[in-house]
């Protein structure tokens, strides 16, 4: 069964594999030749080629929640098989996470740390007001955590909220929450699946250092046109989908809208708060070796209140992709893109209104090379265009005291170029290696400032405080110049070494670079916070991620065991010094300091994936610092120089989620969750002046709020299984937070309106909160 | 504006029922250090020459009684330009006073405060400050029908400024306290309101007909900008829209041990005052 590569001929099967009933391509599913070790997996869309000496061969196709379909071919030419998988009806409504689809691959593929989460496992756990969210289910596996209720992103292995490149069908979205974080911006309707890289990131992506969220929409019912909607406590869901091109394509708009502020305003509620979004995809197949798909979003929050102002912000992202299948064994695809983000202020009060926005168009070429059974290369180019415009501010009447300003506007280039090569060395040993090699250029047409002794920001020794350096000139850069260019190459190494059929070791280095950083000196990152590119002042974030693994399945792929540990660390983080004030600031650079942070951790995942009960068990425990010296600026750093706790260091992480299927109508969701208390900074001590108490404080994020925990359920009934009816719909009943509990998301201190004593404030989001759904099929 | 918008992601993030409680925590203490409160105000229209400084030390931070007042030191402010001193006298309660200082805008003035064997100094510039033009009610600036107040002035073009206003009205506990630059109103007539929000948690009402609100317009440095900027914004710290609070560095400097600084801050400032009664 070794490599019998001479005398031989060996030829190649290859095609699309897709849904029977939908006609969605199957992303991960297994194609492998029964008895040996000749196998792979499908791509992103539905794509596989496997190569083999000349003979006959039985052909599995496997992929969880369907039915195995197992061919009979003579191999003794080149050929195009696609295959429709059915649906596995002992396993319909069961819910299942897995790495990978099939056993023998999933032990033996080197990539490691990530998590591939099917959409039906997210809708299956409870959740606030009943609102499928993505980002806060990701949440329940190991690595990930966020700083809790209102607020919003995530962090992965101690990373922070700007090193996630999160995709939607590959555009970038800038920020993934609706209304401060309380919901995602991903409409659970158009979506098929996503995959979370959290380390051993692909030489495919760049440009965020902590990990990849690979959201990909669904393609549209290519056979029958359905309708699929929910009505719930806070937003609503109506989707469309349906064959286009006489069954050559098909289409899918799915839109969600938020209602609450109508029935306020009805009750006479002046100040609203609302969001909506759109997903669009549709897809062509010119012929059977080239598909065109088309894919936008949009998506918008609004923020009206009575005193005067408003505020409103969103993403746009579009997407024109190009498969192309050459031969047998090399695939490509063709992205073109654009993605946007902006948000509006509009201060009626002040008579002024404010603009930020960031734009990029983005064009790739992915190509995925399937040489040997034993050797598959992808290699491709990448190039973004930026646009960065952190802020205009325009008086909006004659009256208005406030002038024009306009912050400068910043352009940028970043490119990529990867090959990558997945190698099945030995029997046991499989190895994926590749390298990125990534460069940015930061664009002119922009003034940039001189300071005195190159210092923009200065420590003043005798009052012990930073301060803005002293600017010495200007120098203009038109837009044929670059100011500032960097280079980096980023290998990515990983192997796996399988120990027996079902247990794996796997290792694996990875150096990623980051040229955009989002500028937010808060605690938790607002929707007003602008990203900025890298340049004189501003080096890219670098990041090396060493990881260890231990990978095992028991009892036919029943349970399964991650164990993995991991080491990361990134140079050139920024952080602000003392008092910083980022609003409207067009010189970043007099406040802010470069640093480093390093994170490690112990994660460990046990799952159930099949039966009637199904769940998992994640645990975390992991450390993340930061430490921010003087450097050039002199004077010790932030927090006298030493290592300081990250905002999003968590020691302890721990989920529990469970999920039972009782009979055909009735099924239960639990999820309990414990998390140590976020660093904080508390005061020290008080003193008294300009007639109020004042707070001292010294050593920054030394103290942690109370921990965070609560226990979340949910039942989901569907009222008649008559599966003619065309009619399908279920309710879901929900309750979070189940005790109650108060967990603070901040705790302030202040003093007391009427006493003046000083006291602490805990500020909770939620406590408990029941919810109730109506979802549909049509 | 940083306050602007923090109020409003604040106001966002309360609008979805967050509550709010008063609970137990427990916090650090750190040894006692010296708070200078050195405000030289030169009000308009009078001649400056009855000014005060407090010294006390700081207390745990939950103590009942925040002000132990610091006695026996020697508190001296000298005149850089023309070398005349004014020695304060120690009150024997915290407060030491003199009744002829000499107040000169724009000169550069040394403090130098020795107490318990340490010595303090601070170094400021005397900030003058443009006359409060009118000063005015209205219902519409902010939520509507409730009372405001308002006065106007005229920001210098020429110049950078930098101001403090406070506005206190008999039944307020605290001032309202607002730090405000000319960076994007420069040249131009400025109004600032004060409007007070009804709050039955702090048993705190609207303005009402027959209210007086005292109003200080104080013309201040840059430095003490920043230092009365971070205060207030630290004022009420550890919202999730926060920054990470940091300890307030002011200028009074320790020249023996730099990590022995004094808290407070040395500063001398004109102030235009105004008062109004609500109709």
């Amino acid at each position: 069964m070794s490599s019998i590569v001479s005398a031989q001929e060996t030829f190649t099967i290859s095609g699309i594999v897709e849904e029977a009933a939908n006609g969605e391509t199957a992303f991960g599913a297994s194609v492998y030749l029964k008895g040996t070790s000749i196998g792979g997996m499908t791509n992103e869309y539905g794509f596989y080629s496997i190569s083999a000496p000349k003979g006959s061969y039985t052909l599995v196709v496997s992929y969880i929640g369907f039915q195995d379909i197992n061919r009979e071919l003579i191999l003794d030419e080149n050929q195009k098989i696609n295959f429709q998988i059915e649906e596995s009806s002992t396993q319909l409504d069961q819910v299942v996470i897995n790495v990978d689809e099939s056993d023998k691959l999933s032990i033996r593929d080197p990539q490691m740390s990530v998590t591939k989460v099917k959409i039906n496992t997210i809708k299956k756990i409870p959740v606030v007001l009943g609102e499928i969210d993505i980002i806060k289910s990701i949440q329940l596996l190991p690595g990930v955590t966020n700083n809790g209720e209102g607020s919003g992103g995530f962090n992965v292995r101690g990373g922070a909220v700007d090193q996630n490149l999160v995709l939607l069908d590959e555009a970038i979205i800038y920020n993934t929450s609706h209304l401060l974080g309380f919901f995602s911006v991903f409409n659970a309707d158009a979506i098929k699946d996503i995959k979370l890289y959290k380390g051993g990131i692909p030489a495919k992506f760049g440009g965020r250092v902590s990990s990849v969220l690979d959201v990909r929409q669904k393609d549209g019912n290519n056979q029958e046109f359905h309708l699929t909607g929910g009505l719930g406590t806070i937003s609503s869901r109506l989707a469309a989908e349906g064959p286009l091109f006489n069954e050559k394509g098909s289409f899918l708009v799915a839109s969600r809208g938020s209602y609450a502020h109508l029935i306020l305003k009805a009750a006479g509620e002046k100040n609203s708060a609302s969001f909506y979004d759109i997903n669009l995809k549709a897809n062509y197949n010119l012929d059977e070796n080239n598909k065109l798909y088309l894919s936008g979003y949009l998506g918008r929050d609004n923020f009206n209140f009575e005193g005067g102002f408003s505020n409103g912000y969103g993403n746009l992202s579009g997407n024109l992709r190009w498969n192309h299948i050459y031969n047998d064994r090399l695939f490509s695809n063709l992205s073109t893109i654009y993605s946007k983000y902006n948000y509006d202020l509009i201060l009626n009060i002040f008579e002024f209104d404010w603009k930020s926005s960031i734009n990029n168009f983005n064009l790739k070429y992915d190509f995925k090379y399937y040489a040997s059974d034993a050797f598959k290369l992808d290699f491709g180019l990448t190039g973004i265009y930026y646009n960065f415009n952190p802020g205009v501010i325009r008086p909006t009447s004659e009256t208005s005291a406030i002038n024009y300003f306009q912050l400068d506007t910043k352009k940028a280039l970043e490119t990529g170029a990867y090959i990558n090569a997945e190698h099945r060395l030995t029997d046991k040993l499989t190895a994926q290696y590749g390298i990125r090699f990534s460069s940015f250029l930061r664009l002119g047409d922009q003034t940039i400032v001189t300071y005195e002794n190159n210092q923009p920001v200065v420590y003043n020794q005798e009052l012990g405080i930073y301060e803005s350096g002293t600017p010495t000139g200007e120098t203009f850069y038109n837009s044929n110049e670059a100011i500032e260019t960097f280079g980096n190459l980023e290998p990515r190494i990983s192997f796996s070494y399988q120990l027996n059929n079902s247990t794996s070791l796997k290792a694996g280095y990875a150096r990623t670079s980051q040229y955009i950083h989002l500028l937010s000196n808060t605690v938790n990152v607002t929707p007003l916070d602008v990203w900025t590119p890298s340049g004189p002042f501003i080096k890219p974030q670098l990041s090396d991620q060493y990881a260890v693994g231990y990978f095992k399945n028991f009892k036919n792929r029943t349970y399964s065991l991650e164990v993995e540990a991991y080491y990361k660390t990134v140079d050139n983080r920024i952080d602000y010094i003392d008092g910083s004030d980022l609003i409207g600031q067009n010189t970043i650079e007099t406040e802010i300091l470069n640093g480093e942070s390093r994170s490690y951790g112990l994660e460990i995942l046990f799952r159930k994936a099949l039966g009637n009960f199904t769940g998992w068990i994640a645990y975390t425990a992991s450390k993340a610092e930061q430490r921010t010296l003087g450097g050039n600026a002199g004077g010790p750093g932030i927090n006298n120089g030493d290592w300081y706790n990250a905002v999003q260091d968590r020691t302890h992480d721990v989920s529990i989620i469970g999920s039972y299927q009782l009979n055909p109508k009735w099924s239960f969701g639990a999820a309990f969750v414990y998390q140590t208390g976020r660093p904080v900074t508390y005061p020290n001590g008080q003193y008294e002046y300009e007639g109020l108490s004042i707070a001292s404080y010294s050593e920054r994020n030394a103290d942690r709020l109370p921990s965070y925990h609560r226990f979340d359920m949910s039942a989901t009934y569907v009222p008649n299984k008559k599966p003619n009816n065309r009619w399908k719909g279920e309710w879901v009943f929900g309750i979070y937070n189940v005790y109650n509990r108060k967990n603070a998301a901040a705790i302030s201190f202040g003093q007391n309106k009427e006493t003046g004593a000083n006291e602490a404030t805990r500020t909770a989001i939620f406590g408990i909160v029941p919810s109730v759904t109506y979802n549909f099929k049509f | 504006m940083k306050r602007i918008l923090n109020s409003i992601l604040l106001i966002i993030v309360l609008f979805f029922s967050a509550c709010t409680d008063v609970i137990d925590v427990e916090v650090p203490t750190e040894e006692a250090k010296l708070v200078i409160e050195a405000s030289i105000n030169w009000e308009k229209g009078t001649n400056g020459s009855e000014q005060t400084i407090y010294l006390s030390k700081s207390t745990p931070f939950f103590d009942t009684n925040g002000n132990v007042p610091v006695v026996g030191a020697s508190v001296v402010i000298t005149n850089n330009n023309d070398g005349s001193f004014f020695e304060f006298n120690d009150q024997n309660d915290g407060s030491y006073t003199t009744s002829n200082f000499v107040p000169v805008l724009n000169d550069s003035y040394t403090l130098e405060v020795m107490s318990e064997g340490e010595t303090y100094s601070a170094q400021e510039t005397f900030m003058p400050v443009v006359p409060i033009l009118e000063v005015y009610q209205s219902t519409e600036k902010f939520l509507p029908e409730v009372l405001e107040v308002n006065f106007d002035f005229l920001d210098p073009v020429e110049e950078e400024n930098y101001y403090y206003i406070k506005f206190k009205e008999q039944a307020d506990t605290f001032p309202r306290l607002l730090d405000f630059k000319d960076e994007f109103v420069n040249g131009n007539l400025i109004s600032v309101f004060n409007e007070r929000q009804e709050n039955e948690d702090i048993n705190q009402v609207e303005y009402a007909p027959g209210d007086t609100v005292n109003m200080e317009l104080i013309g201040i440095s840059k430095r003490y900008y920043e230092y009365i900027q971070l205060l207030i914004n630290q004022s009420e710290s550890g919202g999730p829209f926060d920054t990470t609070p940091v300890a307030l560095r002011g200028n009074c400097t320790n020249q023996n041990d730099p990590n022995n600084f004094a808290y407070g801050y040395f500063r001398l400032t004109e102030v235009a005052k105004a008062s109004y009664t609500f109709e």
